[in-house]
């Protein structure tokens, strides 16, 4: 199927680290805009169904031994799901618990003056 | 808060109407988002001991949930207030969303946690109505659970009666997993006494209060320690209910062991049953194996669902329990773990199994009206 690229808002109505839903050429997706990086991916957690577009842009705990510093890492590129807490990456869509095993799909996206873009 | 007795709607369940309901969520949780919402539900003199000493909770949670009040993070209401404190934005989310025909809701209300015995009663008593009034009469597709006190079974039991007998909306008794002792033993007998007279399951539910940890060998560290080795109170719960007598001393007792998963039960009924067979002197009033009075007096609730990684595990496993009546569908709603009605249940579970876990099973064993 032949891709093609869609206006899906301005800027503004993006606002920095938040994930916002829209809906494209008939697919839900989940739009965050990072300053002028934007990502875009399918707006259904691979699990049970819930809406990532519901869930929190943040980070991940870097791994580490037991007993060492926990520290917050990847800041705005880890989506979190509203239900059961599944971290996706935010660039590649896998699940950062099980990559193999589960993933979001991910759609080129990019902020072209002052408005947003999707290619799906 | 009232004396007229309210019965409830003859909700049609089951599997052969011809727009048959389809659907019953067997846990969902409603609760008051502060104190005041049931200080109308005190007498005077509690309401003036909640403002004099500044009451605020029972809760007295040990872990951080990982979610704040362990909600989903779409289920806090857009109007304020906690998820699962406003009956409307509920309705709208859960019943009407899932086209859910009837669901029982468990207040979270830790009443135990109140060591001032006149207190905890008055706080079991007011959750009760307030249940009633916020949110049964609000839709009539919600079912109650009756919050007791179960440091004061007498007192319990005279909630239950008290309850039962003025509002049919209520389907169980509702006690929470982690206790100060084993339900079996016989403190509890009056509470359990009173569910049966009064036809009505009693729920255990994952969570609890008191200063038992979660294991028998200690306290861990983390929240997912906490919620994964919740099956072990159930466990515990379970044998001591069948090897203290309650389901041989009172037939009617039905149990009903909500959200601590089911995978551990074959293994605890061929243990027990292994056991029974060289130590039953020890507990002579067992006239069955204790597998049979599992089976006979006990349900489960399905979620959080297990999720083995070959899906075929799980209808082996059902195959172990044996028996398809067993298992009956909950959401959890607005818990951060709660199951979608729509792909909870994996493809390989067979249509007629799915329809009995989805509603004929708690249809049955709550004796809702089937059409």
């Amino acid at each position: 199927m032949l891709s093609s690229t869609h206006d899906v808002g301005s800027v503004a109505d993006f606002p920095d680290g938040v994930p916002v839903p829209v809906r494209v050429a008939g697919r839900d997706l989940m739009v965050v805009r990072q300053g002028n990086r934007v990502y875009a991916l399918r707006d259904r957690c691979p699990h049970q169904g819930a809406r990532l577009s519901s869930g929190r842009v943040g980070g991940m705990t870097r791994p580490c031994k037991p007993g060492e510093e926990l520290v917050l890492a990847r800041v705005g590129e880890i989506v979190t799901c509203p239900w059961h807490g599944w971290e996706y990456d935010l660039i590649s869509g896998c699940s950062l618990a099980a990559p193999e095993r589960a993933r979001v799909a991910t759609y080129s996206a990019r902020v072209e003056g002052d408005r947003v873009l999707v290619t799906v | 808060m009232t004396d007229t007795t309210v019965t409830a709607p003859a909700t049609k369940v089951g599997s052969n109407g011809g727009s048959a309901p389809s659907l019953i969520d067997a846990d969902v949780h409603n609760y008051p988002n502060d104190i005041g919402d049931l200080l109308p539900f005190m007498p005077a003199r509690w309401q003036a001991y909640v403002q004099q000493s500044g009451f605020k909770t029972p809760s007295i949670p040990r872990y951080p949930k990982g979610y704040d009040s362990a909600a989903r993070r779409d289920a806090w209401p857009p109007d304020g207030g906690k998820p699962g404190g406003d009956p409307a934005f509920a309705r709208q989310q859960l019943l009407d969303e899932w086209e859910i025909d009837l669901a029982i809701l468990n207040p979270l209300y830790a009443v135990a946690n109140v060591q001032n015995l006149d207190f905890a009663n008055v706080l079991m008593r007011a959750v009760n109505d307030w249940t009633a009034a916020v949110w049964l009469d609000s839709d009539p597709r919600w079912r109650g659970s009756i919050v007791v006190n179960v440091h004061d079974s007498q007192a319990a039991a005279a909630e239950i009666r008290r309850v039962a007998a003025q509002d049919s909306r209520f389907v169980q008794v509702l006690l929470l997993v982690r206790s100060h002792a084993p339900y079996g033993r016989r403190e509890f007998r009056p509470l359990f006494a009173a569910a049966a007279a009064a036809g009505l399951p009693v729920g255990i539910h994952f969570g609890g209060y008191g200063t038992n940890p979660v294991t028998a060998c200690g306290w861990p560290s983390f929240y997912i320690e906490d919620h994964t080795g919740m099956n072990q109170a159930f466990e515990a719960q379970l044998i001591s209910l069948v090897c203290e007598g309650v389901f041989s001393e009172i037939p009617e007792t039905k149990v009903t062991l909500i959200e601590g998963g089911f995978a551990w039960l074959p293994a605890v009924m061929w243990r027990l049953d292994k056991n029974y067979k060289g130590l039953r002197s020890e507990v002579p009033w067992l006239e069955r194996r204790p597998s049979e009075y599992i089976l006979e007096h006990v349900r489960a609730t399905t979620q959080p669902m297990e999720e083995p990684e070959n899906p075929q595990h799980l209808l082996q496993l059902l195959d172990m329990i044996g028996d398809d009546r067993f298992l009956m569908f909950a959401t959890d709603y607005p818990h951060w773990d709660f199951d979608a009605p729509d792909r909870a249940l994996p493809a390989v579970v067979p249509a007629a199994l799915k329809r009995r876990i989805l509603v004929d099973n708690a249809a049955d064993f709550y004796a809702f009206e089937h059409p």
